[in-house]
């Protein structure tokens, strides 16, 4: 088998080339050696290495590390639970079925609205006498102030941010749903494997791929998660909402340490790197033997 | 003969089953619907504040739609986020066929440092690369102009590698074939590769048409004059006081704002369904 | 096809022309950034372009939460707006950076009209003019108060009488509370509890701004007050506790305007009273506030400097800041005795508000005042939330304060 020319090889890449070194390139290397400086975007020309000083200070920063764990707990609580829902609600409506549409799109609805506007809403509902707790307290079931309380605060942004995530990534699935031969399940059918068997050996597999870019941007996605916090908490209380990209961004625009918050930027860059390497090697192996 | 045709032609999905199926992803739904219920009906009740108890004792009336729609600049606001989203959306369509699809097929030398170094690029917060970015505008001298919104958004990492992705599970079988006749790779890409590619763009529009319709902060930053000015960024400020915000007005603008996404969303998704069989029939 | 040409060609030939005149008649253009609806500004800059036909004014729109951010990107550019307006929390970080140009020379003679200097000074020299500035002051639901058999005509003037008229409010039940509490609400909570330790003679920093005063009997003293609040009220975030507020629920709040513009839109049956802020007792003490507000500066950068100014002091004139007061109705012009226009005379509580104004605080014009006042929140928020005793916390405050002075 022939392959590709080179040339056709790098036409087809060449956007990206392009794009990157136009809007990607400066700005990347602007903020790694930021990193490395004081710069402060109000005295601009006026600034001074500082070496590795701004990272020495990340790691003894403790309110850093607190961001760290609040935006820890926030990818491990909603990620499973996104996905998971995504997959759920791309399975359920894939087949034909009347009113399928409507279904589609009404869980897609979320995805819909800007996540400013849809941060509002929930300030709204979370409110102590808001339409969430209107609902619980006729069940007798407890009515916290959601977001005034440092236990329940992360766990509302979180559900929230599941909820208006999963209609997203169940149009991802779907696409990948459709990509897998209907030939594939009929086959199996006929060897008289059941739903559940068809699922774990057919759609699984195949569905591996996209399944690797739901988690790896779905990681990335809640590592940096900023607009939520910022229009609902701004990090309170006690600082149990603080996330790595808040703190990040009051040093950044609150004090004008654009630095300070580049090393940030970073560390983040390293551990996104390392999970998305995990998750890569983990599925990216099989998505190879599934091909 | 295609399989589609059988696909469409098969009869319509029995009653029974339909039913069930409404039984338990009914209560779901209506979960996903609440806050768009508050968004509405907020948007309502002019003197309603933020309360939806209020919000639903009324008076009910259109009063905010039609102080939004009397605003001097709302009109452009949709005019020009129509044409930077329409502007980015093609862009990124064709430059995440092109670059997804050459990754994909791994016909690139170094296609792991490829997709890997695309990948990361999105793993930098964007909080950090606005001002520097801001700098290359301001050199270029694009700043307040269409190019701001437009250019630095024409080539997305999340396509790109969403589509890159689709390629790998895609069988090879179509494209050999071709090759086999004697097509040229170009040929390849565009006649057997892009149909096949048909759902996952379908995606990638829907997504790249939904964040730069609701893109806020850079268009915020990018542009300084009222006439240039996109509808996310218009309605914040429009309906911005000190301390506090009119939020039947901004309802009354998410409302409006989030109803050419839901079609862009409807026109799609049937794309997504037409799926590889539609393009193998060719 | 030849008659469009011709109109083409006539039409670039107007537009060159138009163009010309333009230049030949050098209007020079000032580039305005502020964040006042565009209807409210444009009819007072209107009139500034037409006293002064040499220079056009492009007013742009900034918003509250992200307006920061461009001004920094703007500046970082080397491309700031000639004029803008900053709030005072923005401004000592700006003027530690030496980004704004020094009025001291332009701006002399109007010292002694305007309040709300210490925004923008730097020992002797000025960075800005005071525009418009805000206060917090007590508000009080008089129906609530006539309801717990309290006098509705008079608002509680002590911390004793505060804390009698939330017990008897409290104790109303049916969801009506006496008292809220500001919870953890950045840039916020300050601006509730500090009144009361500046009323009792507390101070956070020394004058010269050198040391920290934090661990003062004064302060702990005012924050045993403020928790102390907590069991005849409710706690809340600002906007929560205006609701309340607005729905008549709530017996007294420190608030600011904004309320005195929401109330009638949002609540037009609600009887309610604005008074100063409660001091400790009877002839101890002041009434003590918070004071903050919107300053006009210029950029070093800026190629219009004059202009700029002008234009400055065109806005900062009474019959201007008043207009856009007016026109705002959630602040209130800087300017020394505005409380005697025409305008304040029918409005008894924005006349309180200014007469406010007289023993209200402005902020320590310190470059790190904005981490300062975060280390104080996050200390009291610490308290609200009984992680720590009053007396621990300021403690705690005060040392992190002092770190923040010797770095």
């Amino acid at each position: 088998m022939r392959t590709h020319s080179r040339a056709t090889a790098w036409t087809l890449l060449s956007p990206w080339v392009i794009g990157f070194t136009l809007f990607g390139l400066y700005p990347f290397l602007f903020s790694l050696l930021a990193s490395f400086t004081d710069y402060s975007p109000l005295r601009g020309s006026d600034w001074h290495w500082v070496g590795l000083a701004h990272y020495r200070r990340a790691l003894a920063d403790a309110e850093l590390w607190g961001a760290l764990r609040n935006t820890a707990l926030f990818v491990v609580g909603t990620i499973p639970f996104t996905t998971a829902a995504a997959l759920g609600l791309a399975l359920a409506v894939q087949p034909s079925f009347r009113g399928r549409t409507l279904f589609r799109v009404g869980f897609f609805l979320p995805s819909v609205v800007s996540v400013v506007v849809l941060s509002l809403v929930f300030k709204g509902l979370y409110a102590p006498n808001g339409s969430l707790n209107a609902l619980l307290a006729p069940l007798g079931l407890p009515t916290p102030a959601w977001l005034q309380d440092p236990v329940t605060a992360l766990p509302a942004i979180m559900a929230m941010d599941v909820w208006a995530a999963c209609g997203y990534y169940m149009l991802i699935f779907l696409a990948g749903l459709e990509a897998i031969p209907e030939e594939l399940h009929d086959a199996a059918r006929l060897d008289g494997a059941g739903a559940w068997t068809r699922f774990t050996h057919i759609t699984l597999p195949l569905l591996r791929p996209t399944l690797l870019f739901v988690l790896v941007v779905n990681t990335i996605r809640s590592l940096q998660i900023f607009a939520e916090v910022f229009v609902m908490t701004r990090g309170g209380p006690l600082g149990s909402t603080t996330t790595v990209v808040f703190h990040l961004y009051e040093q950044a625009f609150g004090r004008f340490e654009l630095g300070y918050a580049s090393a940030i930027a970073w560390l983040l860059f390293a551990l996104s790197m390392a999970l998305a390497a995990v998750q890569m090697r983990a599925l990216a192996g099989r998505e190879e033997a599934a091909r | 003969m295609s399989a589609d045709v059988l696909r469409e032609s098969a009869p319509p999905p029995p009653w029974g089953r339909s039913v069930r199926r409404w039984l338990w992803l009914t209560p779901l739904l209506l979960t996903m619907l609440l806050p768009f219920f508050w968004m509405v009906a907020i948007s309502l009740a002019p003197h309603a504040g933020d309360s939806l108890a209020r919000a639903l004792r009324g008076p009910w009336d259109l009063s905010q739609y039609r102080s939004l729609f009397a605003s001097a600049g709302v009109g452009r606001y949709l005019v020009n986020s129509a044409i930077v989203a329409v502007a980015v959306v093609a862009l990124n369509v064709i430059t995440a066929a092109m670059v997804g699809y050459v990754l994909g097929r791994r016909r690139v030398p170094g296609e792991r440092f490829w997709t890997l170094g695309i990948v990361a690029t999105l793993m930098v917060p964007k909080q950090t690369l606005m001002i520097p970015l801001y700098l290359v505008l301001a050199r270029f001298g694009w700043l307040d102009t269409y190019a701001a919104l437009i250019l630095p958004f024409a080539v997305d990492a999340f396509g790109i590698f969403l589509v890159r992705q689709y390629v790998a599970a895609l069988p090879l079988e179509f494209e050999e074939a071709a090759r086999v006749d004697g097509a040229s790779d170009w040929r390849i890409f565009r006649d057997i590769a892009l149909p096949l590619l048909r759902p996952v763009l379908a995606v990638v529009a829907i997504q790249s048409f939904l964040a730069n319709w609701n893109s806020f902060l850079f268009p915020l930053v990018f542009i300084d004059s009222d006439r240039m000015r996109t509808l996310p960024v218009g309605l914040a400020l429009l309906s911005q006081s000190e301390h506090s915000v009119d939020w039947g007005f901004l309802m009354a603008g998410s409302t409006i704002a989030s109803l050419p996404v839901l079609a862009v969303f409807v026109v799609f998704q049937r794309r997504i369904l037409a799926g590889m069989l539609a393009g193998s029939g060719k | 096809m030849r008659r469009a040409r011709a109109a083409m060609a006539a039409l670039a030939t107007a537009a060159l022309a138009i163009s010309g005149c333009a230049r030949t008649s050098q209007v020079r253009e000032v580039v305005f950034w502020q964040f006042w609806p565009l209807e409210v500004i444009q009819p007072i800059v209107q009139r500034f372009e037409a006293e002064h036909p040499g220079i056009d004014v492009r007013v742009e729109q900034l918003t509250w939460d992200s307006g920061k951010d461009k001004i920094t990107a703007a500046v970082a550019a080397g491309r700031p707006p000639d004029l803008c307006e900053l709030g005072s929390t923005y401004m000592p970080r700006f003027l530690e950076a030496g980004a704004l140009s020094d009025w001291s020379a332009g701006v002399a003679d109007l010292r002694d009209s305007l309040r709300g200097w210490d925004m923008c000074r730097v020992g002797d020299a000025l960075y800005g003019l005071p525009w418009v500035l805000g206060t917090r002051a007590l508000f009080y639901d008089k129906t609530l108060f006539a309801r717990a058999g309290l006098d509705s005509s008079r608002a509680p003037e002590t911390w004793a009488e505060v804390r009698e008229a939330a017990a008897r409010i409290q104790r109303l039940g049916g969801g009506v509370h006496g008292y809220g509490v500001s919870l953890n609400d950045r840039q916020k909570l300050f601006k509730k509890f500090m009144p009361y330790a500046w009323g009792n003679g507390g101070e956070v920093l020394s004058a010269r701004l050198d040391s920290c005063r934090l661990d003062s009997p004064e302060n702990l003293a005012a924050l045993e007050f403020y928790l102390g609040l907590r069991a005849l009220g409710t706690t809340g975030l600002q906007d929560a506790l205006d609701k309340e507020f607005k729905e008549g629920r709530l017996g007294m709040q420190i608030s600011g305007a904004w309320l005195l513009r929401q109330i009638p839109k949002e609540a037009p049956a609600l009887r309610y009273g604005v008074a100063l802020v409660p001091r400790p007792a009877a002839g101890v003490g002041t009434h003590a506030s918070f004071a903050g507000g919107e300053v006009l500066v210029g950029f070093k950068a800026s190629q219009r400097k004059e202009d700029a100014l002008r234009l400055a002091r065109f806005l900062v004139r009474p019959d201007n800041a008043l207009a856009l007061a007016i026109a705002a109705q959630s602040v209130q012009p800087a300017t020394v005795g505005a409380d005697t226009a025409a305008f304040y005379r029918d409005q008894p509580a924005q006349a309180t508000m200014i007469r406010q104004f007289a023993t209200a605080r402005f902020t320590p014009n310190h470059p790190r005042w904005d981490e300062m006042e975060e280390a104080i929140e996050e200390e009291v928020e610490q308290a609200l939330f009984d992680r720590k005793t009053a007396k621990q916390a300021l403690a705690d405050a005060h040392a992190r304060v002092t770190a923040l002075l010797g770095r």
